[in-house]
């Protein structure tokens, strides 16, 4: 009797603990939902949109620097422009004197290639949504297609520019069964890629979201049509890139702003102007990473003196007739702390809780001067001075920048316009690639630009062995960061710095 | 609670009363059975024994007592029962009714129920779920009595067991109390870090670890020690299970080894009252020498010079500008402040502990009640502590008994406000710190104030890089609360008297931990627009666990020469987490200390955040023990694991282990060895699987963002999905050796070892961020883990005066990668160029632990001497006649070596310092380590133990050394930097000084040092005092003792502590670097321990 209760309280045992076991033992997360039970709605795209885009501002996990100040950190370190603050870092000393090693984090790109795979996320999943939620319409979801498609080959773009060869992933990582040791694609090929993502964009995406904040917050036509301007200026397509430029500046929804006393607060204070085509918008819940670094008084980057005494210069005779752009523009003067991203009412600084100055990405000047370059490669260069001098005007440049080149003279007019750019964009994160385009172009027939900047930027020792490295066209780009090389034998470094 | 008690009390006299309802419903025709009790020497009669009608299987149906005459009489319920008579100190009598309506019984003296209690006890070993004893054991274990542990001025356990063990390393995080500490058995079997073995109390599986998300207000999780707070005088052994067959039986968190602790239980006799006493004195010994204020402000300005060419400003930097006729910044910056000095104290602690043990024969109880406290030797660090535990044992009857456990504990525990990474900890800041910089602020006037003096910022930077250690030590907070009850209670029931016993274990544990910091304006000075100002943080996390274990032990009786013992044990485990914090800024004052207060809460530096997490597990096990002879033993099992961590393909493990022991000593051809004892090889065999470290992530999880776009919530894939992830298996393979002798007087214990891993769990695995995440978990490869270890316990000297007993344990571990994953680098760095770093390669095959880096020279005397020059020595000429000069890392970094700079070996003679350049250095692989110590007995009165630890053949970098004497920032340096190259000529073995830039510290030689040392770990003098003495005293026993740990270190090591990571090497790219500032500290205790 005892032995049978035993059998069965046993067996019953056994059966009971063997089903209910995986159910037992099958767990959800709380904090968030799982792939498997996303993408079942209409708003869930929305929100992984909107993802990508909050992902520009910082890295989710925190632990890598924003991208935006990867943006400036590439586009302006090695310009003549900026110089070290108390508070500079070895590796962004070193590369201002152009002594980047594979171990310098400023190599890193993995900020960039985040927000790539949340786009890629998107690209894959977003499609299956159809199948779930019936108010979904094809046309909905190409243009939030089109929106990170256009992010990801705008992320693209500054990889190229910035490393040239590079791994092209077009898929997204979602398990480790995606993972994969890519090999490098060549900038050529990965410039093909960007273009074809910026075409699709360009025929899907919306003109508008409706309200002027989010039209300058997200990616519209006009934004790809900047996008594309660039690209094509840097694959020497001047054609096309004119052709994107007019399209923008025929729309008739932007014009620059005028240059008066409220300039400064309604472009870069404020932002949103009617002169901004795409800009990252930081506010209260998530600050730029800019204040440390220009304001405090550990600041890590100041402005070099080159910058008043050159760029913009001084009206000796008339203190009150000077270039909007250059004090209380973009610098201080009194201490050439860099002015444009922590500035408030000039010389007053902003307090560090409101430090959210929106990070420019193109705005209607960009647009002007793009078209100005392309029209002087297609030797057009009476119009493209009418551009350059529209700017001009509109900030006050004094008669002494004024470089005043012959129309036919192509090299005067690329001087005059990389001169203005370097005005109009000081501290944008766009000096070094506007040189760096304009130095390579025809195999590097104007690799002077380059080396004239370089010899500014780099005193004392180090200047002569950076101008003999920049004049290596390898050591122009970036090494990859030594870890992706530990971790993925496929990669091959730039062979400059084997 | 007041309420409650009553509740409790009515609640139980309902029950009593139900019960006693019952019994009288019961209640059969009665008999009533009277007589006597008398004792056997005296005749006198016996007061209050107790008298007790039982069944068959010992159940007490009825009792009563005698009276003041010895008479008794009950009125029983079935005259086939027995009558038992009990009295404590008195040897019990079973007698059957038969009939009969009168009982004289005369009851002898004796308290053999006691002593049978204890023999038994201290000779099997239990592996937690079948008891065997010692000699037939087939697993590699070590065992630690109570008594040994006794002496050691520890608060906790582990802390007591630090190197006394062979194989066994246990390591502390850091001297502050309540520091965590980190257990290694057999060094590790995994590639990450932290591995700690599985603690089981009393049987049941005990929670170590906490939610990884949780940071308990910014404070390193390793600094987490509420976790194994047991008071180490309720503990009566503690057991090591150390191979694979043994493990095997805990299942998945089994794999890194075992700590079985049992605590102390009731015994029968009269109630025994014991009351232990420990104060302790800690000194912090002096740290490595630093500059003085005059020195340092001497070197910062050659340094600035050297490095940029031109003077340093002095008119913006006012720290070295030494003007008088500025009182406020000359008394602020022209001080000689030894900043660690100020921080220090004196430590002190004192344990009181109370236990109250006793029992009869049906109830047993052991009750304590500890108080710890202690002020560390850093200002501002603290921990209190009590606990409480009561185990009780009731047997109803010979087949049915049960138990309940319940232990409490409550410690408050200050601790030094962390900033957030270990470089900021208040000692590493206060060993960097500016010496010339004042404490306390000076004013205008050149008067000193009582504020303390925390600019925003200076020279040197600004928090939380620097700040004032002694306003952080004095002004801020940050404290962990937290509060722990485990309640276990078991139930075990004979099904089958003696053959079959079913055991059921259920433990619930409610620990509660709070952690409160704030970091107040004064302790950083920072302006109070920034969040760091005022920062108060609350954070609670709470673990609620409950642990099931149902065991079915069988011993069938089997013909003689047989025996077998077996188990059938299902576990199961749920285990959630539940944990929010808060964290904000900017409280009107320092004295609003809590985030209740109003405060800014919006910013990304600041959050509140919740977690919840949850881990289930089930295990079931067969194991069987069968033994012919007692001479061929063999132990094979099998067990069955599903985890919650896993997803369903790979959820399930089977992990089998047998083992087996073969007694050659009583073999037929061995009984000419007389001398002796047991002779025994041992070989083993067994699986064990690991469970992943985190919960679901087997799952794509999608999560938002701390912030919106233009008001819009987004959402990003936050991890990724580990689909592949597979139990990590670890093949276990032990041969052993027991060998006992002459009288028990030597007994060798050795075992070789070799632990496979397969399937090697790597967290954290960097993989190409193209990917969009820089790291996984993944399964990576297979790592062998292998070694030896011998253990010697003998007793060279036995007379009746004098007893010596001499311990030694020696042991050796390394750990061997077998195979790898392609995405596990091969190397951690590609090249040497930048300064302290060395390099490691991964060498399959090869132990790992080999340092590679450059081989220091000197220093460039002059000019001349940085001529390069080749292989015979002679000047390298260039094409053009023109002296040709050493450079650094051509023609990438391209620095030409100038005088004052450091040397290093042109290896290939190329006039160039590079890659090429980069030789062995040595290897951090320990050959030996182990621990030794005589014990001497003197008349049973006077004991004197002794005991050392020592490691021997490794080296490491003396990190210590390289950052003290680098001359590259503005932290303090060691004062060896005096004798630096200051002017052409100078011959000396420091390099220039030179702020942010140069080459002069490169990982090389010069800080590769022998570690190799001999520690005087501790000694302990202890006095029992005589019998005679203590009855007088109307004491049981009384003893007292002294206890002097880490007297001295003998070694040739220059760093401070060469005891750095025992651990030694886990991973491939380990370089074991000893960053400690000052030794371990001194200890000092007085101890009484006395029972009534």
């Amino acid at each position: 009797m005892k032995k049978k209760l035993l059998y069965i309280v046993l067996v019953s045992a056994t059966i009971i603990t063997g089903t209910s076991c995986n159910k037992w033992l099958t767990l959800q997360p709380q904090d968030g939902i799982t792939r498997q039970e996303f993408w079942e709605t209409k708003e869930q795209i929305q929100s992984a949109v909107t993802g990508c885009y909050a992902s520009l501002l910082a890295d989710p996990a925190g632990t890598d620097r924003p991208l935006p100040e990867y943006m400036f950190l590439w586009g302006e370190l090695r310009s003549d422009m900026i110089t070290g603050g108390f508070g500079v870092t070895n590796d962004e000393n070193d590369l201002m004197t152009a002594n980047v090693l594979p171990t310098n984090t400023l190599a890193k790109w993995s900020a960039v290639y985040k927000t790539i795979n949340y786009c890629n996320t998107v690209v894959d999943f977003a499609p299956q949504v159809l199948n779930n939620d019936n108010t979904l319409t094809q046309t909905q979801l190409n243009a939030w297609l089109a929106e990170v498609r256009a992010m990801r080959a705008w992320l693209y773009f500054y990889l190229v520019r910035t490393f040239r060869d590079v791994p092209l992933k077009l898929k997204s990582t979602s398990s480790d069964l995606d993972l994969q040791q890519l090999a490098k694609t060549s900038g050529d090929s990965v410039l093909m890629q960007i273009n074809a993502d910026l075409a699709y964009a360009d025929s899907n995406i919306v003109f508008s979201y409706g309200a002027s904040a989010t039209d300058k917050g997200r990616i519209t036509k006009y934004t790809v049509k900047a996008m594309q301007a660039d690209v094509f200026l840097w694959q020497d397509k001047y054609t096309e890139a004119a052709a994107a430029c007019d399209f923008v500046i025929n729309s008739g929804k932007f014009g620059l702003i005028k240059g008066d006393g409220g300039w400064f607060n309604t472009l870069y204070y404020t932002g949103n102007s009617n002169e901004s085509i795409f800009e990252l918008q930081y506010d209260a819940q998530r600050l730029n990473s800019f204040y440390t670094m220009f304001a405090t008084n550990k600041q890590r980057f100041i402005a070099t003196n080159y910058v008043m005494d050159q760029v913009y210069t001084i009206d000796l005779t008339n203190d009150q007739n000077y270039d909007i752009r250059g004090q209380g523009g973009a610098v201080r003067t009194s201490d050439n702390l860099i002015w444009k991203y922590v500035g408030f009412n000039y010389p007053s600084l902003r307090t560090q809780d409101i430090s959210y100055a929106h990070w420019f990405v193109y705005r209607y000047a960009d647009i002007l001067l793009m078209k100005a370059e392309a029209l002087i490669q297609l030797n057009r260069g009476s119009e493209a001075l009418a551009y350059i001098y529209q700017v001009r005007k509109r900030a006050n440049a004094l008669v002494a920048t004024d470089l005043n080149p012959s129309p036919a003279d192509k090299n005067g007019l690329t001087d005059f316009l990389i001169a203005e750019r370097a005005r109009e964009f000081a501290f944008e994160g766009k000096r070094w690639f506007d040189v760096l385009r304009n130095s390579k172009r025809n195999s590097f027939e104007r690799i002077d630009i380059l080396i004239n900047m370089t010899a500014r930027a780099v005193l004392g020792p180090r200047q002569q062995s950076a101008i003999n490295k920049y004049k290596n066209p390898d050591a122009l780009y970036l090494p990859i960061y030594y870890t992706e090389l530990l971790s993925d034998p496929n990669l091959i470094q730039n062979p400059y710095y084997k | 609670m007041k309420k409650i008690f009553v509740k409790l009390i009515w609640l139980l006299a309902l029950l009593i009363s139900f019960n006693t309802v019952v019994s009288a419903q019961d209640a059969a025709p009665a008999v009533i059975i009277r007589g006597k009790v008398t004792d056997k020497k005296d005749k006198s009669p016996i007061v209050h024994v107790s008298v007790a009608e039982t069944d068959k299987d010992g159940r007490i149906i009825k009792g009563t007592t005698t009276d003041i005459d010895g008479n008794f009489a009950i009125k029983i319920s079935d005259p086939k029962n027995k009558i038992v008579f009990s009295y404590i100190g008195y040897k019990t009598i079973e007698e059957d009714i038969k009939g009969r309506t009168t009982i004289n019984i005369i009851l002898e003296q004796g308290s053999k129920d006691i002593d049978e209690v204890i023999v038994v006890a201290g000779k099997k070993t239990d592996n937690g779920n079948l008891s065997v004893n010692d000699k037939d054991l087939t697993i590699a274990s070590s065992k630690i009595a109570a008594k040994d542990l006794e002496e050691m001025a520890s608060a906790s356990i582990d802390q007591a067991l630090q190197g006394r063990m062979a194989g066994v390393d246990i390591t502390a995080s850091s001297g502050d109390p309540g520091a965590g500490m980190s257990i290694r058995i057999r060094g590790t079997s995994s590639i990450n870090a932290a591995t700690n073995p599985l603690i089981v109390v009393d049987g049941m599986p005990y929670e170590t670890s906490i939610p990884s998300d949780f940071n308990f207000g910014t404070a390193d999780d390793q600094g987490y020690a509420q976790l194994l707070n047991i008071a180490p005088s309720d503990i009566k052994e503690i057991v090591v299970l150390k191979d694979a067959a043994a493990t095997a039986m805990w299942g998945s968190r089994a794999a890194n080894g075992v700590l079985l602790i049992t605590t102390k239980r009731g015994i029968v006799g009269k109630p025994v009252l014991t009351y232990t006493f420990q104060g302790i004195l800690q000194k912090q010994p002096s740290s490595i020498p630093l500059l003085n204020g005059n020195q340092y402000s001497n070197l910062i300005p050659e340094e600035y010079m050297n490095a940029t060419g031109t003077p340093l400003n002095t008119l913006n930097v006012k720290e070295f500008a030494y003007d008088p006729s500025d009182p406020y910044n000359y008394y602020n910056y022209s001080q000689n402040t030894d900043w660690l000095g100020a921080i220090t104290q004196l430590g002190f602690a004192q344990n009181h502990n109370v236990s109250l043990t006793g029992g009869g024969q049906k109830a047993r109880y052991f009750s304590s009640l500890g108080y710890y406290t202690n002020s560390g030797t850093t200002i501002g660090t603290s921990l209190m502590r009590v606990n409480a535990r009561i185990n009780l044992d009731y047997i109803v009857s010979e087949r049915i008994r049960f138990a309940t456990d319940i232990a409490y504990t409550f410690s408050d525990n200050p601790k030094s406000y962390y900033p957030g990474s270990a470089a900021q900890e208040i000692r590493n800041v206060a060993l960097n710190k500016m010496p010339n910089m004042s404490i306390y602020e000076y004013n205008e006037q050149g008067i000193m104030t009582p504020n303390y003096f925390s600019p925003a910022a200076n020279i040197q930077g600004q928090y939380p890089a620097t700040y004032n250690p002694v306003a952080m030590a004095n002004t801020a907070k940050n404290r962990v609360i937290s509060n722990r009850v485990t309640p276990h209670f078991n139930l075990q029931y004979e099904i089958i008297p003696h053959i079959l016993t079913a055991r059921t274990d259920i433990q619930f544990d409610i620990n509660s931990t709070k952690s409160n910091s704030f970091l107040p304006q004064i302790a950083t000075g920072r302006p109070v627009t920034e969040t760091s100002v005022n920062r108060a943080y609350n954070g609670d996390v709470d673990a609620f666990n409950v642990v099931t274990k149902t065991n079915l032990i069988f011993n069938p009786r089997l013909p003689e020469k047989h025996t077998l013992t077996s188990v059938l044990s299902i576990q199961t485990s749920d285990v959630k987490t539940v944990s929010n914090q808060v964290l904000t800024s900017n409280t009107a004052s320092s004295l609003l200390q809590d985030p209740t207060a109003p405060s800014r809460t919006q910013n990304t530096d600041l959050n509140v955040a919740a977690g919840y997490a949850q881990t289930r597990s089930v295990g079931a096990l067969i194991n069987a023990q069968y033994a012919y002879l007692q001479r061929y033993i063999i132990n094979v099992g099998l067990r069955g694991d599903g985890n919650s961590r896993f997803g369903p393909s790979t959820r399930y493990g089977l992990f089998p282990s047998v083992s087996t022991r073969w007694r050659i000593s009583d073999e037929k051809f061995m009984k000419d060895f007389k001398f002796i004892n047991d002779l025994s090889f041992r070989a083993s065999y067994g699986q064990s699987g690991n469970t992943p470290r985190n919960d679901y992530s087997f799952y794509n999880n999608y999560s938002n963002f701390g912030w919106s776009y233009q008001g819009q919530a987004g959402v990003y894939p936050s991890s990724i999905e580990l689909s592949n992830l597979r139990w990590e298996v670890i093949h276990g393979t032990n041969l052993g050796l027991n060998f006992i002798a002459f009288k028990n007087k030597i007994n060798i214990d050795f075992n070789v070892y070799r632990n496979r891993t397969k399937n090697l769990l790597f967290y954290g695995l960097q993989i190409p961020t193209f990917t969009g995440y820089s790291s996984v978990d993944m399964n990576v490869g297979t790592l062998d883990n292998q070694g030896w270890e011998l253990n010697i316990i003998s007793t060279p000297v036995k007379t009746k005066n004098w007893v010596v007993d001499f311990n030694f344990n020696i042991a050796q571990n390394q750990n061997i990668i077998r195979e790898i994953s392609p995405y596990y680098p091969k190397q951690n760095v590609t090249a040497l160029t930048a300064n302290g770093q060395y390099q490691a390669f991964l060498q399959i095959n090869n132990p790992f632990g080999a340092i590679y880096g450059y081989r220091y020279k000197g220093v460039y005397a002059d000019k001349n001497s940085t001529i390069a020059k080749d292989e015979k020595g002679a000047p390298i000429i260039g094409p053009n006649g023109q002296a040709v000069y050493m450079r650094f890392n051509y023609p990438t970094t391209n620095y030409l070596f100038q005088p004052g700079d450091a040397m290093y070996e042109d290896i290939n003679h190329d006039g160039n310092i590079d890659y090429k350049d980069v030789v062995y250095l040595g290897n951090s692989n320990p050959k030996f380590t182990g621990g030794f110590g005589p014990t001497i007995t003197f008349k049973k009165n006077l004991k004197i133990s002794a005991f050392f630890n020592y490691r021997i053949g490794s080296q490491i970098i003396n990190g210590t050394k390289m950052t003290t004497t680098n001359m590259y920032g503005f932290n303090n340096q060691s004062t060896a930097v005096l004798r630096r190259w200051r002017n052409p000529g100078d011959v000396t073995d420091i390099p220039r000084a030179m702020y942010n830039t140069g080459y002069n510290w490169l990982g090389s030689d010069r800080y590769v040092e022998d570690n190799s040392f001999l520690r005087f770990r501790t000694i302990t003098i202890r006095y029992t005092f005589d019998n005679k003495l203590i009855k007088k005293l109307k004491l049981k026993s009384f003893s007292t003792y002294f206890t002097a740990e880490n007297l001295a270190t003998f070694t040739k090591y220059t760093g401070q502590d060469p005891e750095v990571a025992p651990r030694g090497v886990t991973g491939p790219f380990t370089i074991v670097t000893d960053v400690s500032t000052t030794p371990p500290v001194l200890q000092f205790t007085l101890g009484i321990t006395t029972s009534f």
